[in-house]
């Protein structure tokens, strides 16, 4: 039986949100095909977590627990993956949208003759395939994909698929995989790192996201906004623009090449709503656009609009909102 | 040293949604609406090559791209920029390849200039938005692969790539040769092309490589079919909250936000 093999993140010693919600997706189609779900869970002291991934919807688990897989390398993630596709065999590999993983697929792809499709948001399963769908041309299109040939590789947009259970119930297998790795050596070698501080809470998890474009202007400006995200106890996400002019560091960039989310409510000031950076933002409850300009594309996705400077809005809103919260 | 930066023409990006027009039968975007540009994460690839050179006039920049007639356009334009020379790939064959079939023609092509040392390419083209050739590329010529680079910096024979991480940066050492895929930040602006510049791109030659000229026999590999291109709808109805002015706007805008309960 064909199965499909789901890559496991784990950020700050946890299954991601993203995993889960691959996990999810990926019992979508076994509900359908009756396929096995499997997990490759790689990484260091990290075999308490192969529960969580039944849990989360996986019937086994491959885990290859070495302290060689401490720090993240391509090289040595890689061999270990394809050590584990060679014994689990899946027609569908499917990846959660973060940065390693981004990393890993292409080139696991490359060394299983598979064909990958990236940034996916959808699963149709058919007789013959699956077909995945997929945002294009800055998300202004949606492309339906198949890939040709026995393995299909995908990674997923996160906050697109529903998560599954978890069910406490479910029991499933833990295969322990023995790749050797002490031939592997790192590609690279980190000689600095740099944390931002975070200011606020962390941006995808944020229930209000006060974004600001390139209407903003300076870095000054966008102090309102980041005043006003944390009075609402949210965060502050900004265009590619406002990153590329340097008013905001790159972890505040949202859109289809920066962050996804979807907050309770999310206010775009001075932004003029480029699908791409829609394709980040658009599966937010509510969104408040403000922008002096009446025809700013911003607003056909928007619930409420305002149409005006927002250097004679920002001042008074804030204002207001502290008064009600107070 | 030799760095070579892959590059290619797309539809503008920054067409509006409501004016994207799709050739629905052909499974793509309508060619002709505006002018087309050079993908913005290849021009941030390409300024990050030139910043190298402007430090080391020993490197030779070349960018490569692949692609039909019109495609001659980003090469003079990266030649403008500053570049040294120019590869076009260019052949019947190498029309609506995969990321895999795409990675395969570039690498031939990079194997065949031989002596290539740093390869960028921008983290992903906003057509197709796939972001796999670089990566891709670090396969076939079996090299290190850094995504999400902004910055390089060489130091003897050893370089330093400044790459994003989640919420921050990282600073990593890489030998020769590399792979970058690199992604956008303040310190990597394109720069414009000088007028000097534009005349002396004018000028250059710029060779051709067909399939024949790369030595590719076999068929190219395709493992990704599209199989229908739709456009996606969005069912919101926008409320414009009124006001004789700014101030008044915003006390409205507040009010309603409360009624609605989602201020917390
Ligand atoms: C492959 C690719 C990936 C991309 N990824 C992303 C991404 O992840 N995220 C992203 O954001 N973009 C992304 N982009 C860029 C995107 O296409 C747009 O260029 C960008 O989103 C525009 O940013 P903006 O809205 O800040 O600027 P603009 O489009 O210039 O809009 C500025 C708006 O501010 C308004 N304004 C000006 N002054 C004021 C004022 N005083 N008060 C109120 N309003 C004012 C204007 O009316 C205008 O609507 C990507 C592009 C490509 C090609």
């Amino acid at each position: 039986m064909p199965g499909i093999l789901v890559y496991a993140s784990i950020v700050c010693d946890a299954v991601s949100m993203p995993t889960r919600e691959i996990l999810g997706a990926a019992r979508g189609v076994a509900a359908k095909t009756g396929e096995p779900v499997s997990a490759a869970l790689l990484g260091s002291g990290i075999s308490s977590l192969t529960q969580d991934l039944i849990e989360a919807g996986a019937d086994s688990v491959h885990v290859c627990d070495n302290e060689k897989l401490w720090e993240f390398h391509a090289n040595a993630y890689l061999k270990v993956l394809a050590d584990i596709a060679a014994s689990v065999n899946p027609r569908m590999i499917i990846f959660p949208g973060e940065a390693a993983a981004i990393e890993l697929a292409p080139r696991l792809a490359h060394r299983l003759k598979g064909g990958l499709i990236t940034d996916c948001i959808g699963f149709e399963v058919r007789e013959d395939a699956v077909i995945f769908t997929k945002p294009v041309y800055g998300s202004k299109a949606l492309a339906r994909m198949r890939v040709d040939g026995p393995t299909a590789l995908v990674t997923v947009r996160p906050r697109t698929q529903e998560p599954f259970g978890p069910d406490q119930n479910r029991k499933g297998d833990v295969v322990t995989v023995e790749t050797a790795l002490g031939d592997i050596a790192p590609e690279t070698r980190t000689v600095e790192r740099v944390e931002e501080e975070v200011f606020e809470c962390i941006l995808e998890e944020a229930n209000v996201v006060v974004s600001g474009g390139r209407g903003m202007k300076d870095p000054e400006s966008f102090q309102q906004l980041r005043e006003l995200a944390t009075l609402l106890n949210g965060a502050m996400g900004a265009t590619r623009v406002a990153v590329d002019q340097g008013m905001v560091p790159p972890s505040c960039q949202i859109g289809l090449t920066g962050k996804i989310v979807a907050p309770e409510v999310y206010f775009a000031v001075g932004i003029s709503g480029a699908s791409q950076h829609i394709a980040g933002m658009s599966g937010s409850k509510y969104i408040v656009a403000i922008n002096s300009d009446p025809d700013a594309p911003i607003f056909s996705i928007s619930n409420v609009g305002v149409v005006e400077d927002y250097r004679n809005v920002m001042p008074t809103l804030i204002d207001e909102l502290r008064k009600a919260l107070a | 040293m030799h760095i070579v930066v892959c590059t290619k023409q797309i539809v503008d990006p920054e067409i509006p949604s409501g004016e994207f027009k799709v050739d629905f039968e052909a499974k793509r975007a309508v060619p002709d609406q505006g002018e087309p540009v050079l993908n913005p994460y290849d021009e941030n690839a390409i300024e990050v090559a030139l910043q190298l050179k402007d430090r080391d006039k020993d490197i030779k920049v070349t960018v490569l791209t692949m692609g039909g007639e019109s495609s001659q356009k980003v090469l003079r334009r990266a030649l403008a920029m500053g570049c040294d020379e120019a590869i076009w790939l260019k052949d019947p064959s190498f029309e609506a390849l995969d990321s895999a079939g795409t990675a395969a023609v570039i690498a031939k092509a990079i194997r065949q200039a031989g002596n290539v040392d740093i390869v960028l390419c921008g983290r992903q083209a906003g057509d197709w938005d796939m972001g796999q050739v670089g990566a891709l590329l670090a396969e076939e010529l079996q090299t290190a692969c850094i995504p999400m680079a902004y910055n390089i910096e060489k130091k003897e024979n050893a370089l330093f790539v400044k790459r994003e991480t989640e919420n921050g940066m990282a600073v990593l050492e890489a030998g020769l040769p590399l792979v970058a895929n690199i992604t956008n930040s303040s310190t990597n602006q394109p720069r414009y092309p000088s007028v000097k510049g534009v005349l002396m791109a004018g000028r250059k030659k710029i060779p051709t490589f067909s399939a024949g000229d790369l030595s590719i026999d076999a068929e190219i590999p395709k493992r990704v079919v599209v199989e229908e291109l739709t456009l996606p709808s969005y069912d919101r109805q926008v409320l414009f909250i009124d006001g004789e002015d700014g101030p008044e706007k915003a006390v409205n805008l507040a009010a309603h936000l409360i009624k609605m309960n989602l201020i917390k």
